[in-house]
């Protein structure tokens, strides 16, 4: 008998991964070669705790809300993992605001401005990358819209759909991330810095079951990149300058 | 000790010769599959099968690529994993995993002694109450080598993850066995493709597809129009960000290296960031700064003083002649570091923080306002 046998090895699979492992390993199994990697914080906004190739989901917020974050955020990990990305009409992007959100910036191009012709940029972007942004200039036709998710769904990539309201992507995401009240920590009247957006981030859609999840994350945290928010021990949402978020 | 990183390819059910051969058979055809998607899968022993991960991952864009192409290719009874080392990369693929570089040893570490297929020793080891990898990776080195000799000491080095191979992982007889499978003559088959280093070494498929879609959107608007963005730090005593045009050789071909596309002109298009903010920094970084007023309470304009102190408390802002917002909170104002050369200007920056949640960065200059950049 080989000494490699299956029999010589006990079939149960170690208890556990140890703590941090557990959030760098990524499965192998079929369904998961259909999933693309989003940071860790941001794993509960997804029924698969990852961005499904092929759907659409939708990302909105007031100007000002942190929607832009949330919605870069979604291609830091997958661009990390040597997924190609490309964001289309998010006009002047922060390159370093991208950079601290842990994408990674030779995997990424930005197509800030396409005029009236950004449907046909994410339509032909959506045929070579992984993960398409796009940020329509106002409320997108129903066509355009259709057409883009049936794309995105023909080939197998991710499209994020950032709007300042839902009703702007008349056709409606597989998944709706929305991001409600916000609150800044770190500055005061005339003292501290910006160190952080606490943000309300509610999730609906399709594909959530009928659920509506709300949570509460960091849009950014100090470091720029997103983190989960913990409630402090007095229930307040560590506001002000002494309680600003660590580091992600 | 750098370790190969492998994919390996596990098959529950073929791990062991029953009466009629059909596993050999079965692994054979595994084997065959897998090798269509890259020609050197090598077989490590009945049921398993090994490739390199490193030519392939860069080929196929990702290892979650070349796993899910796998998946295709051999069926779903197949398990895949990829580790450093051949050793954790077939316990990688019993759980169906993708272990990070270099995590090796925290994998292993929950696995029993008995993976390592040595009785005596797991039984002495389990007497002294190490039941698992990571217990005997504790052990130190020379105990081991002292107390249980060579072969221990290098099923230590593995244990620690320090290196991929251990002796009896490999049947070094699954290469004629299976010609046997294949009704092949075993004593002369043909010999397994070498080794080809860098085969699959270049452009991959993935970067091809990407730089193509790259390519179209530049013919119809431009080649302006696709940037790759840039961040330099170093000496320079303020760091640039910056967005150059796709395919330019200003190295805007994001990793793949070589030009594409067509020759536009070099140069930055994007806003240089000043950052000497620290994080987080804003998602939007105004090309053309807008215009703003911001007032103080009085309704009078908020200066910055040559102390580099703000004369009054912010109490409002309007951006480009539009609604009067409150000012909830600020910080700065911070002086701009100008360049030697440059005539002395008095700028300062200040983040404002206004009464429906938003974020901005402004720029003062004696009491003009701009707004510069973004927080969303």
């Amino acid at each position: 008998m080989f000494a490699f046998s299956a029999d010589a090895i006990p079939s149960r699979r170690p208890r556990q991964l140890p703590a941090g492992l557990a959030d760098r390993v990524r499965p192998t199994t079929p369904v998961a070669g259909r999933l693309l990697p989003v940071p860790a914080p941001l794993a509960p906004l997804f029924p698969e705790g990852s961005l499904r190739r092929g759907t659409t989901t939708t990302v909105s917020g007031q100007p000002g809300h942190g929607a832009t974050t949330l919605a870069l955020a979604l291609l830091a990990a997958a661009s990390q993992a040597g997924s190609w990305c490309a964001a289309v009409g998010l006009p002047d992007p922060g390159v370093v605001a991208a950079a601290e959100l842990g994408i990674d910036l030779r995997r990424v191009v930005f197509v800030p401005h396409p005029g009236s012709g950004w449907a046909e940029a994410a339509g032909d972007l959506l045929s070579g990358v992984d993960v398409v942004l796009v940020r329509p200039p106002g409320r997108a036709r129903l066509t355009a819209a259709r057409h883009l998710t049936a794309r995105a769904r023909e080939r197998q990539t991710a499209l994020v759909v950032l709007v300042e309201h839902v009703s702007a992507w008349p056709e409606g995401g597989d998944l709706a991330l929305s991001v409600g009240a916000v609150e800044w920590a770190g500055v005061g009247r005339g003292h501290g810095h910006l160190q952080g957006r606490r943000a309300e981030v509610r999730v609906s859609g399709r594909r959530s079951a009928g659920r509506v999840m709300e949570c509460s994350l960091w849009l950014p945290a100090g470091s720029g990149a997103v983190a989960a928010a913990v409630e402090m021990e007095d229930g307040s949402g560590g506001t002000g300058p002494d309680k600003g978020p660590e580091a992600a | 000790m750098e370790m190969e990183r492998l994919v390996v390819i596990w098959c529950p059910g073929l791990q062991e010769e029953g009466a009629r051969g059909e596993e050999a058979r079965r692994f054979v055809q595994v084997v065959a599959r897998a090798g269509e998607l890259c020609p050197w899968v090598h077989p490590v022993r009945l049921g398993v099968c090994a490739l390199p991960a490193r030519g392939p991952s860069r080929f196929f864009g990702g290892e979650e690529m070349v796993v899910s192409r796998l998946v295709e290719a051999v069926g779903e009874d197949a398990h895949i994993g990829v580790a450093d080392g051949l050793f954790a990369a077939v316990l990688a693929a019993r759980s169906q995993l993708i272990v990070p570089a270099k995590e090796t040893a925290a994998f292993l570490a929950q696995w029993s002694v008995a993976t390592l297929a040595r009785p005596e020793l797991a039984v002495t080891l389990q007497r002294l109450g190490v039941t698992s990898l990571g217990q005997f990776a504790a052990l130190p080195g020379a105990d081991v080598s002292d107390r249980f000799g060579a072969d221990a000491a290098a099923a230590h080095s593995v244990a620690r993850g320090r290196s991929g191979e251990l002796a009896g992982l490999r049947d070094r007889s699954i290469e004629r066995r299976l010609r046997v499978a294949r009704g092949e003559d075993p004593d002369a088959g043909p010999e397994p493709p070498p080794y080809q280093p860098g085969f699959f070494g270049g452009t991959s498929a993935a970067d091809s597809r990407a730089a193509l879609s790259f390519a179209r959107v530049q013919e119809r608007l431009g080649v302006d129009a696709v940037l790759v963005g840039r961040v330099q730090g170093g000496r320079d005593p303020a760091e640039q960000a910056t967005l150059v045009p796709w395919g330019s050789p200003a190295g805007g071909t994001g990793g793949t290296g070589g030009a594409v596309g067509a020759g536009g002109a070099v140069g930055a298009v994007g806003a240089p960031w000043p950052g000497r903010l620290p994080p987080p920094s804003p998602t939007e970084v105004l090309r053309v700064p807008q215009r703003a007023e911001v007032v103080d309470a009085a309704g009078a304009a908020c200066q910055v003083s040559g102390r580099g102190l703000l004369n009054s408390e912010l109490d409002r802002l309007s951006v480009n002649g539009g609604p009067w917002e409150s000012v909830v909170a600020w910080a700065g104002p911070w002086p701009v570091t100008e360049r030697w050369w440059s005539v002395r200007r008095r700028r300062a920056r200040v983040q404002v923080v206004t009464v429906d949640g938003a974020a901005r960065l402004l720029c003062t200059e004696r009491a003009g306002w701009w707004v510069e950049a973004l927080y969303d």
